[in-house]
C-alpha cells in the first residue's frame, strides 16, 4: 500500500508555483487558457462545475443539490466554505449540500486543495477542502459591466435565464445579479421519465466595496438563494423549501511596508431553512414533516507576509453554528409521533492556522501548513437529549473536541519536470449527525442511523505523490497522481441488531461507531498530445481503493473511471468530443449496503462559438451530452437512479 | 413557569417575606383569606404557604368536597378537577372554617366508588389505595390516595363515591354521591384485567400523561377483586413481576432497548422503566409472572405476535 502510495503522481492544469494537491475550476469566463471550466459556461450548475475539478465525484439524489465527495470521501471529510466563511447544511438526509446554495453567477472560481493541506479557514478536511470564490467586481474594473445568459435543455425542459451589472471606480464597486433555473423531471436513457426529478431556483446576490484610503477596505456581501419544489427520485421525500441567506461585511488593511501584505478580517452569518415534503408521492404510508435549520456566524482574520523566501499565511477563525431538525409524522388518525433528530446542537469552534510557502530554489518549492481547532458543543434540545440518553446512558449535555492538522509538500518543477511529494496527519471532530443524529434513515442501504456521542475523533495519515512529463516540446504530458489516507478510528455506521427500526421498511438500525482503521486510495494518470495546431487528444484514467479493517471494501469508493476526449479549436469555434465510462464496481462495499453497479460509457458533444458585435461580446454554446441515449446509472447514484437520457443544450452568453 | 409567576405575587403580597426565612417571624407571610395565628391543629405560616402553593398545581372535585361538623371544609382534588378511567390521583386538605387555616391532622376512611351496570343490575367496585397519606413532609396538610377506576361513565352504567372523614373528632364525609368518570381519549388506556384461577387482578400504570420522550420510571400497582365485588379493591398481597415491551402499532411495531420489568416495592407498588424514543400512540405489551416465574398473564403471542394483555399511552 505505501509502496502504491510512494508511485508518483501527476499534476493537473495547475500554475507551476501551486503544488498539484490544488485544483480549481473557473466558472467566469476570463482570460486564462487552460484553466478548468465547465462546456455549459456560467449557465452550467454549481454541481457540474465541481464534476470539472479533478479529485471530486457527486453523488446524485435527483438532479439537483449534488454532494461532492473529493478522494472518494464524503462531506464529513471535507471542508466546504464561501470564500472563508463556514456554512452548514440543514438537512438530516443531505438533500442540501452547501454547494447548493450558491449559483454559478455568485462565483469567480471553486478551488479545490486535496488531502489535509487545506486551506487555512478549513477545519475537519481530511479529503479536501472547498473554497467557493465570490465573483466581486472589484475596484478599477470595467466602469460599467453588464452579463446576461440564457440558456435551455430539452430534457427535462431545464431553462436558465440570468443577468448582472457591476459597477466599478478606483475607490467603489459594486456587482449583483438574478438567476433562475426551472427543470421538469428528466427522461433517462430510453426515453423513460424519471419522476421527481424537477426543481426550480432563485438567487440573488449583492457585492460591494468601498476603498476608504488607499490601503483601507471594506467589502460585504450578500446571498439570497431558494429551490422550490425539488424532487429527490432517489429518496421517498422531495423539498418544499430550501432557502439561504449568506451575508458577510470583511475589512482589509493593505500594508506597503515591511514583510506584511494585507489583513483581512471578515464576520459573517448565513442560515439556512430546509423543508422537506412527501405530499406528492403516491403511496405514503405515513405522512412526515421534517424541517431543519442552521444558523452560522463566525469571523476570520487573515494575515499575509512574505520576505521573498517565505509566504506566510496566518489565520484566526472562529464560528458557532446550530444545527436543529425535528419530525413529526401523522398515521391516519392516530396521534402524530413526534422526534428531535437533530437536538439543536450548538457548536462553538475555534482555531488557528499558519501555512508557509518556501521558495528553497527557483525550482523547489515547500509548503507547509497546520491548524488546531478546539470546539464545544452543547444539546440545546432537552427532548432530544433525553431521547438520545435513552441509548447512551448518562451522556453529557456539552461535549468538547480538540482536532488539528499539519501537512507539507515539496515540490520540484523544471519546464518538462514536475514532481511533488506530500505527506500528513489531520484528525476531525464527528458530524453532529454521527454524534447526536436520531433515526435518521438512509436509503442508500434502508437503515436507521442514531449518532453516538462517545464518538472518538477520527484521524487519517494522507501520503501522496506526483509527477507529470512533458515531452517532444511540450506536445506529449503524462501525469500520475496517488494518494493514500491511513485512517484511525474512522467513523461509519454499524449494525445493531439489539435496536429497532423506527422507519417501516428499514432493514435495521445501524449506530455509528470508530473502525479502528481503514484505507483509501486514489490514484490516477494523465496523458495530453498536441496532435496539431487545433487538435489536443486527452485521456484520463483513475482508479481508488478504499478498505475498511478486515480488508472488506468501503461503500462510495469509485471503480476503474476512464475518460477520453478529442478537443479542436478553429478560429472562434471550439469543440469536444468525449468517451466517458465507469468499468463494473466489482469492490462494491456490500458490507455496508452498498450493491455493485454495471459498467457503462457515454458520449457527449460540446461546441463553443465566440464573437462580437458592435462591442458585444456573444458567446454561443451547444451540444449534446449522452449522445447515444444510454441507460445509466454511476456508483455514485444514489440507489442506482438513472441519469440524463439524451440531452441537448444551447445556451448565450451577452456581455455589453 | 406557573410557579414562579406564583412566587412573584406572593412576594408582592407578603410584607417582608425574605425576613420571616432568615429569622422565622412568621407574620411575614400573608395568604389571602387565611388567618394565619398560631394554632397548634394548624400549619404554620411556611407550611401554609407550601399547601397554598401545591393547590395552585391541581384543581377542586366538587362532587367529592364536603364540611364536616360545620367546623371544617373538607376540599377533594385531583389534577383536573374531574376524574377519568384508569388510575387518578386523589388529594384532601381540610381547612377550618373560621380562619381558613389547613388542619394538619385529619383521617379519609372507606373511600368506596362503586359503579351501577345498569343493563346487568349489578355493583361493583374498583381499585383503590389501600390508605390516604401525607403528600410529603412539607405539606403536612395534604393528604394522597388514589383510585382507579375501571370504567367510565357511560349508558351501560354511572359511578357514585362514598367517603368517611375525622378532623379532631368531628365526622363527616360523603355518601352515595354521584360523580361523572370522563373516558380517556383514544389511543389511552391505563388499566387491564387478568385471572389466576378464579381470582381476577387489576394492573393500573400511574400517571402515564407525566412520561416523556426518554427513559421515564413506570409505576403500576396490581389490585385483587374483592368478594363481594362492592367492597373496593385491594393491592394483592401476592408478588408478581410485570415485563413489558413498549411498541408503536403505527410504526411497524418499532421498540425502544433496556427497558427493565416492573418489581415489587415496599409501598406495595411496582416500579420498573420505559425507554419511549418519540412521542405518539406507544402500545406497552405485558407478561406477568408469579413469584416464581411462571407465566400468568400476556406474553401469549397473538397473531402479530405480542402480548394481548397491554396498556395504551400516547404521549
Amino acid at each position: 500500500m505505501i509502496a502504491l502510495a510512494l508511485t508518483i503522481i501527476l499534476s493537473t492544469d495547475t500554475i507551476a508555483t501551486s503544488s498539484h494537491t490544488i485544483d480549481e475550476v473557473v466558472v467566469v469566463s476570463a482570460a486564462g487558457e487552460g484553466r478548468k471550466r465547465s462546456a455549459k459556461g456560467l449557465v452550467a450548475s454549481i454541481d457540474e462545475h465541481l464534476a470539472e475539478l479533478s479529485h471530486v465525484n457527486l453523488v446524485r439524489r435527483g438532479s439537483y443539490a449534488w454532494e461532492p465527495m473529493v478522494n472518494n470521501m464524503q462531506t464529513e471529510r471535507v471542508a466546504t466554505t464561501i470564500d472563508g466563511m463556514k456554512i452548514f447544511y440543514a438537512c438530516t438526509d443531505k438533500m442540501d449540500p452547501v454547494t447548493s446554495y450558491v449559483e454559478s453567477s455568485n462565483l469567480q472560481s471553486i478551488l479545490l486543495n486535496s488531502g489535509l493541506n487545506g486551506n487555512p479557514q478549513s477545519t475537519g478536511n481530511i479529503g479536501g477542502s472547498l473554497d467557493l470564490k465570490l465573483r466581486k467586481a472589484g475596484f478599477n474594473a470595467d466602469p460599467f459591466h453588464l452579463n446576461t445568459d440564457i440558456g435551455y435543455e430539452t430534457n427535462g425542459h431545464l431553462q436558465v435565464y440570468g443577468a448582472d451589472a457591476s459597477f466599478s471606480t478606483q475607490r467603489f464597486y459594486t456587482n449583483g445579479g438574478v438567476f433562475y433555473r426551472h427543470a421538469d423531471n428528466y427522461k433517462e436513457g430510453g426515453g423513460r421519465k424519471v419522476e421527481f426529478s424537477q426543481f426550480e431556483k432563485v438567487n440573488a446576490f449583492a457585492n460591494a466595496g468601498v476603498k476608504l484610503t488607499n490601503r483601507n477596505i471594506v467589502e460585504g456581501t450578500f446571498i439570497f438563494d431558494r429551490a422550490n419544489n425539488v424532487g429527490y427520485p432517489a429518496l421517498n421525500m422531495d423539498v418544499k423549501k430550501a432557502e439561504a441567506f449568506i451575508t458577510s461585511l470583511s475589512y482589509k488593511h493593505l500594508f506597503t511596508q515591511g514583510v506584511l501584505n494585507s489583513w483581512e478580517t471578515k464576520a459573517y452569518y448565513n442560515h439556512i431553512t430546509h423543508v422537506m415534503d412527501d405530499t406528492k408521492r403516491p403511496d405514503v404510508e405515513i405522512h412526515m414533516d421534517m424541517p431543519g435549520k442552521s444558523w452560522t456566524s463566525g469571523l476570520y482574520s487573515l494575515l499575509s507576509a512574505s520576505n521573498g523566501r517565505h509566504d506566510v499565511q496566518a489565520n484566526y477563525d472562529l464560528f458557532y453554528n446550530r444545527l436543529f431538525a425535528d419530525m413529526t409524522m401523522y398515521p391516519g388518525g392516530a396521534a402524530p409521533m413526534y422526534m428531535v433528530t437533530w437536538p439543536d446542537v450548538g457548536t462553538l469552534n475555534t482555531g488557528l492556522a499558519l501555512t508557509d510557502l518556501i521558495s528553497l530554489t527557483n525550482r523547489q518549492w515547500l509548503k507547509v501548513s497546520a491548524k488546531v481547532a478546539w470546539q464545544t458543543q452543547r444539546l440545546n434540545d432537552d427532548e432530544g437529549y433525553h431521547a438520545l440518553e435513552v441509548f447512551f446512558p448518562g451522556m453529557k449535555q456539552r461535549y468538547q473536541q480538540l482536532t488539528g492538522r499539519v501537512a507539507m509538500n515539496l515540490q520540484h518543477a523544471t519546464p518538462t519536470t514536475e514532481l511533488n511529494i506530500g505527506a500528513g496527519w489531520g484528525s476531525r471532530a464527528p458530524t453532529v449527525t454521527e454524534a447526536y443524529g436520531y433515526y435518521l434513515n438512509n436509503t442508500f442501504d434502508q437503515y436507521d442511523y442514531i449518532g453516538n456521542p462517545r464518538l472518538k475523533n477520527e484521524s487519517a495519515i494522507e501520503l501522496n505523490a506526483a509527477a507529470k512529463f512533458s515531452m517532444f516540446n511540450s506536445h506529449l504530458s503524462i501525469a500520475i497522481d496517488a494518494n493514500a489516507f491511513f485512517f484511525y478510528n474512522y467513523i461509519i455506521g454499524q449494525f445493531e441488531n439489539r435496536l429497532s427500526p423506527m422507519t417501516v421498511d428499514a432493514e435495521g438500525v445501524k449506530v455509528y461507531g470508530n473502525l479502528d482503521h481503514a484505507n483509501i486510495v486514489n490514484t490516477s494518470f494523465i496523458t495530453e498530445w498536441k496532435a496539431l495546431s487545433w487538435l489536443t487528444w486527452s485521456a484520463r484514467l483513475s482508479y481508488a481503493i478504499g478498505r475498511d479493517e478486515q480488508g472488506d471494501p468501503l461503500p462510495l469508493i469509485s471503480p476503474f473511471a476512464y475518460s477520453s476526449v478529442l478537443a479542436f479549436t478553429y478560429k472562434r469555434l471550439q469543440g469536444r468530443a468525449e468517451l466517458r465510462g465507469n468499468s463494473r464496481q466489482v469492490k462494491a462495499g456490500r458490507k455496508y449496503g452498498e450493491t455493485p453497479t454495471p459498467a457503462w460509457v457515454i458520449g457527449n458533444i460540446s461546441t463553443q462559438y465566440a464573437f462580437s458585435i458592435n462591442g458585444r461580446r456573444l458567446t454561443l454554446r451547444a451540444g449534446v451530452e449522452n449522445v447515444f441515449d444510454k441507460r445509466y446509472a454511476t456508483y455514485s447514484d444514489w440507489c442506482d437512479i438513472p441519469q440524463k437520457g439524451r440531452n441537448i443544450y444551447m445556451n448565450i452568453n451577452i456581455e455589453l | 413557569m406557573k410557579q414562579k409567576v406564583l412566587m412573584l405575587f406572593l412576594a408582592i403580597a407578603s410584607v417582608g417575606l425574605t425576613s420571616c426565612n432568615s429569622n422565622d417571624d412568621e407574620t411575614g407571610i400573608v395568604i389571602d383569606g387565611i388567618d394565619l395565628s398560631k394554632d397548634v391543629d394548624c400549619c404554620s405560616a411556611e407550611e401554609a404557604l407550601q399547601v397554598y402553593k401545591f393547590i395552585q398545581t391541581v384543581k377542586i372535585i366538587p362532587e367529592l368536597s364536603t364540611s364536616a361538623d360545620g367546623l371544617y371544609d373538607v376540599y377533594a382534588y385531583s389534577k383536573t378537577g374531574t376524574l377519568h378511567k384508569g388510575y387518578n390521583d386523589l388529594y384532601f386538605v381540610v381547612t377550618k372554617k373560621k380562619t381558613g387555616n389547613y388542619v394538619k391532622y385529619f383521617d379519609i376512611t372507606n373511600i368506596t366508588p362503586l359503579m351501577n351496570m345498569v343493563k346487568m343490575n349489578m355493583w361493583h367496585s374498583t381499585p383503590v389505595g389501600s390508605s390516604f397519606e401525607v403528600f410529603d413532609t412539607n405539606r403536612p396538610a395534604v393528604k394522597r390516595g388514589w383510585v382507579s377506576l375501571l370504567m367510565n361513565t357511560s349508558d351501560a352504567g354511572s359511578w357514585q363515591f362514598s367517603y368517611d372523614i375525622e378532623v379532631l373528632g368531628s365526622k363527616g364525609g360523603i355518601q352515595n354521591k354521584a360523580i361523572n368518570v370522563d373516558a380517556l381519549p383514544e389511543g389511552q388506556d391505563w388499566v387491564k384485567s387478568f385471572k389466576v384461577g378464579d381470582d381476577t387482578y387489576y394492573l393500573s400504570v400511574v400517571n402515564p400523561s407525566d412520561w416523556k420522550t426518554g427513559t421515564n420510571t413506570i409505576q403500576a400497582y396490581v389490585s385483587k377483586k374483592n368478594n363481594p365485588a362492592t367492597t373496593p379493591y385491594e393491592l394483592a398481597p401476592e408478588t408478581f413481576t410485570i415485563e413489558i415491551d413498549p411498541r408503536m402499532p403505527d410504526m411497524g411495531n418499532h421498540t425502544s432497548p433496556d427497558n427493565t420489568p416492573l418489581t415489587k416495592q415496599k409501598d406495595g407498588s411496582y416500579t420498573g422503566t420505559i425507554n419511549l424514543t418519540m412521542t405518539g400512540l406507544w402500545r406497552i405489551h405485558l407478561t406477568v409472572k408469579d413469584a416464581n416465574g411462571k407465566v400468568v398473564a400476556g406474553g401469549d403471542d397473538l397473531k402479530d405476535g405480542y402480548s394481548s394483555l397491554f396498556w395504551d399511552v400516547t404521549l
